[in-house]
């Protein structure tokens, strides 16, 4: 794209600049960070020294700007670098960030903020009053259109291998919208019951909460949406599309053919599941102790997916996938978990009373198991099988309960919660063991496991260090049963001849497709990963199902957007670095009673109060700002809302470059001895200006420490200007003004107010300037001469100043007021040095963007071709912006017409 | 007398969550900040910064009038009077 201008800010000085070299025929590209233009002159009261209403001049002058048909603006953009050419003409990278909004859609009326679930400070509401996450800048904002911030994906919504959005449902959470959080869930997969119960929450480990006090209850959470939602006896609750005619067999029904049906389901499409079982859940109903995971859970979730029409056909293994193809299935998925146990492959391993730890598990969650009551059993294995094995083995009344793993504890693959559990109820651990026989008495009974010791060794391919048996340490663990829970593998006999075997007898897939060389054919979950847990699965389910329906329906099978294409993740340090302080949050935790004598599967982990799911859902920290919990897209009439657009680059060829960056308003805490960001009735003019302007934060002229109307309101002049202990001797030339114009609309707004201003100097040089200041002392403002040295607060929230009285005498004299202002001054906006690469922008000593001739030649820089508009160069109030926007943009046509580099003729 | 002030994006987070607790105290009849602040064991501070949030979005109006203390009493929205 080519422009003959590039304007950077669209302040006031940019909009002239704009508006004025647009006039005058040129091409302008007006670059804008915020998602408005206007900069802060909109967000004004009323301008001095008359009184006019800052938006009623602003507003047009806006409108002007982004409607004139030289000018084309990009607004929520960043220019990222500028270089200039040998032919004097520059280069610009300009980033267009991502509103999240179809902005042709969009029609500003405020839906998705109203719904918006997260709060951050209103920036332009001076911080006073919260916005929400959507929002629309400010209700002149010029173009009225909804963005909605977005600092990346959330780290817990990141982490999770199923794609739920956790950051969502814990801020419906906290704004009480339970049945929509389940809901939020519920668009992921149907197991929200057993996900708040036996997910490993790799959320939670990742929960930049946990670097402070520790993690929010991710997980449990989810289970208190599902208690809710499941106690009314309620079904899911969800639409489906009208039925499309395709037909899909799923085979299997763990935690990603469930998945899988529910989302093709959803989409319309006839499903029908096996199971060679006789009821569905796979691991989920026959892996997983009912301790952790209660069987009226997985029905319940299981209900999910058959009240939407998916018929499970149980106790119906399926052995030719070929043959569902013939019974006009369309599609067939194939879900078949890791049943298979590995043996121990040792001498013995037939014996009576070994089991493999699957086996073990299945039977007892079909009540087939015979008694191991008084009996001493041995688990072979360190993973989560081995953990549920043991503590199974506990509640049956066992004599006692050992773990045999060939590593040590911090090498175990079981989740440590569960190590630390098994623990806690009396499972005790061998490490660095192996078996080497299993030993039995004359019927074949087990009597003992033969062990040896092991050492570490170097690091396998796993990067764990291999174990290594230490000669000569055989030892025996008496025992009456062996669980052997060394690993699990598919079983590959419906497949094996079909598509294919990969490692280790998984079935033979495209891992971004999931599909198979027989293009019918995918499979999801553990069949193509390996063992894996819940959540992985749940998200193959997710990724099986988007690829079974795009290949239907002919599309190209490419990734799967919400696993492929996801928006960066936010950085723990950059959250953390958006406050300096943190409130310590008691974190909320489960309160498991564990027994080291466990009796029965009664579930063990208590369910979430109300008052719990508050509390824990109320210290988010909402990293990613925007939750994603969907409620701007269902609220937005106009379906505007795209949670999954993407930065742009733009490149851009301009002539001239305008720098119209403005300035920034000086930080007040940094004058401590004033009180602001410790008294909360010490503000700045800048949210005064707020408070009285016509789209106030508050309902009026409030003081932010109670609400209460101010009756004694007093101002600091020069907070920040003229004050070298800050580091800015310079006067900032409007805020004795801004002050005055002030006192005036707080005595229109509260007549029976008093204002008064502790000034050092009184600066009124302009046109009818001094007029207005004599005009402020008519209506019974009061100036007082004198630096104030201190603000104390008291009791009540009013304020102490101490200062000096010098017209009358110089004492050192103290007065009460309900609210200070502090007339804070302004500050170079430091960003523009980045701007430019290749050469640099000279700046002056004090840090404005440096003109070398100011006085002759006003708006040139030290960049031939850059020029500089309004406070970017220097303090000034609005009329004097106007006016050297005017000299910037003469300059601007001058270069352009000497140099001949521009793109037009002139008109 | 304030000893420290939380930082208002904490806050402001609350907002949300706030929300309830504050609607509740205000079933009875319509309070002012203080009031609201001593019911829900909250400072008035935080308080101002969560009802005034609530009066953007549409939960809670002011009375027309302050009370001789300066103090404006606000009461729960009710939506369904909107037309």
């Amino acid at each position: 794209m080519k422009y003959d201008v590039m304007v950077v800010g669209s302040g006031i000085a940019g909009m002239e600049s704009s508006i004025k070299l647009g006039d005058m025929g040129y091409k302008v590209l007006l670059v804008e960070k915020e998602a408005s233009v206007g900069g802060r002159m909109i967000l004004l009261s009323k301008v001095f020294p008359t009184l006019d209403c800052a938006s009623c001049i602003s507003g047009p002058k806006m409108s002007s700007t982004i409607n004139h048909p030289n000018v084309h603006t990009m607004t929520y953009a960043e220019v990222e670098q500028i270089r200039r050419g040998e032919d004097g003409r520059f280069t610009a990278a300009v980033k267009q960030k991502s509103t999240f909004v179809d902005w042709a859609a969009c029609t500003g009326c405020s839906d998705c903020q109203m719904a918006c679930t997260v709060a951050v400070p209103d920036q332009f509401n001076a911080d006073l009053v919260p916005r929400h996450a959507a929002y629309i800048p400010f209700p002149q904002a010029v173009p009225k259109k909804a963005v909605i911030e977005r600092a990346g994906t959330s780290p817990c919504i990141a982490s999770c291998p199923a794609g739920i959005k956790a950051h969502g449902y814990v801020s419906l959470i906290r704004s009480g919208k339970y049945e929509e959080a389940f809901q939020l869930v519920l668009e992921a997969t149907p197991l929200v019951g057993t996900l708040g119960r036996a997910c490993y929450a790799p959320c939670e480990s990742e929960c930049t909460r946990s670097l402070l006090e520790g993690t929010i209850p991710i997980r449990r959470l989810k289970r208190f949406v599902a208690d809710l939602h499941y106690g009314d006896g309620r079904g899911p609750g969800v639409d489906v599309a009208e039925a499309n005619g395709f037909k899909v067999a799923i085979v299997g029904t763990g935690p990603a053919g469930l998945t899988a049906a529910w989302q093709l389901a959803r989409a319309g499409y006839q499903v029908t599941m096996f199971d060679s079982a006789a009821k569905a859940g796979g691991f989920l109903r026959h892996a997983i102790p009912q301790y952790r995971l209660p069987h009226d859970v997985v029905d319940q979730d299981v209900a999910n997916v058959t009240a939407i029409g998916v018929e499970i056909r149980t106790n119906h293994a399926v052995h030719d996938l070929e043959a569902l193809k013939a019974e006009g299935y369309d599609a067939v998925l194939v879900a078949t978990g890791t049943p298979r146990s590995m043996a121990l492959g040792v001498p013995g391993q037939d014996a009576t009373g070994v089991h493999t730890g699957l086996k073990f598990l299945r039977r007892v969650s079909e009540d087939d198991l015979p008694s191991i009551a008084g009996k001493r059993v041995v688990v072979v294995g360190g993973g989560n099988v081995a953990m549920d094995a043991a503590r199974t083995a506990r509640r049956l009344g066992s004599a006692d309960v050992r773990v045999a793993y060939r590593r040590g504890r911090e090498e175990m693959p079981a989740h440590s919660v569960e190590v630390d559990e098994a623990e806690m109820e009396g499972v005790a651990f061998e490490f660095l063991v192996a078996p080497v026989e299993v030993l039995s008495d004359a019927s074949g009974a087990v009597t003992g496991l033969r062990c040896q010791r092991m050492r570490l060794g170097e690091a396998d391919a796993s990067g764990r260090r291999r174990p290594e048996p230490v000669p000569g340490s055989d030892f025996v663990l008496e025992c009456e049963v062996v669980v052997s829970a060394v690993g699990m593998e598919p079983d590959d006999e419906p497949y094996e001849k079909v598509t294919g075997d990969a490692r280790g007898h998984r079935i033979k897939v495209d891992p971004l497709t999931l599909q198979s060389d027989v293009d019918y054919i995918f499979a999801a979950g553990d069949v193509e990963t390996g063992a894996s847990d819940i959540t992985h699965a749940v998200g193959h389910g997710r990724r099986a199902a988007y690829m079974i329906d795009a290949w239907l329906h002919g599309r190209e099978l490419a990734g799967f957007p919400l696993f492929d294409d996801p928006l960066g993740v936010v950085d723990h340090e950059s959250v953390l670095a958006r406050q300096q302080s943190y409130t310590h949050r008691a974190p909320v935790r489960p309160g498991t009673q564990h027994s080291a004598n466990p009796v029965g599967f009664d579930e063990l982990e208590p369910a979430m109060t109300e008052a719990e799911a508050l509390a824990g859902s109320g210290s988010c920290l909402d990293c990613g700002v925007c939750s994603e919990c969907q409620e701007c897209v269902r609220a937005c009439p106009a379906d505007a809302i795209k949670l999954d657009m993407h930065d742009h680059q733009v490149e851009v060829e301009v002539g001239a470059v305008v720098v119209s960056t403005g300035y920034k308003l000086f930080a007040a805490d940094l004058k401590p001895e004033y009180g602001y960001g410790q008294y909360p009735n010490v503000i700045t003019g800048m949210q005064m200006d707020r408070l009285l302007a016509p789209t106030r934060p508050f309902n009026t002229i409030l003081r932010p420490g109670d609400g209460k109307v101010p009756d004694r309101i007093a101002y600091i002049s020069c907070t920040g200007s003229r004050d070298k202990q800050v580091g800015n001797p310079l006067c900032s030339k409007l805020c004795c003004m801004y002050s005055i114009k002030q006192n005036q609309l707080i005595m229109g707004s509260l007549p029976l107010a008093d204002v008064t201003m502790h000034y050092m100097d009184m600066r009124a040089a302009g046109k009818r300037y001094d007029e207005f200041y004599e005009q402020a002392k008519d209506m019974g403002a009061t100036y007082i001469k004198g630096r104030v040295s201190k603000v104390t607060e008291l009791e009540n929230g009013d304020l102490r100043l101490r200062y000096e009285d010098i017209e009358n005498g110089g004492d050192i004299v103290e007065a009460e007021y309900d609210l200070v202002v502090l007339a804070v001054g302004i500050q170079p906006n430091r960003d523009v040095e980045r701007l430019f690469t290749g050469e640099k922008l000279r700046l002056d000593e004090y840090y404005y963007v440096a003109e070398p001739s100011e006085e002759l030649e006003p708006g040139q820089t030290t960049i031939p071709g850059v020029f500089v508009a309004g406070t970017a160069a220097g303090a000034k109030d609005i009329v004097d912006s106007i006016l050297h926007a005017g000299a910037a943009v003469a300059q601007v046509a001058a270069h352009l017409t000497q140099s001949e580099i521009s793109e037009v003729v002139p008109v | 007398m304030t000893t420290s002030l939380r930082e208002p994006r904490e806050i402001v987070r609350e907002e949300p969550l706030m929300q309830r607790p504050i609607l509740e105290a205000l079933a009875d009849g319509p309070l002012t900040v203080p009031a609201i602040a001593e019911r829900i064991g909250h400072p008035a501070r935080e308080v101002v910064f969560w009802v005034m949030g609530m009066r953007r979005f549409g939960h809670v109006v002011e009375l027309p009038e302050a009370d001789d203390d300066g103090y404006f009493l606000y009461e729960a929205f009710d939506k369904g009077d909107a037309s």
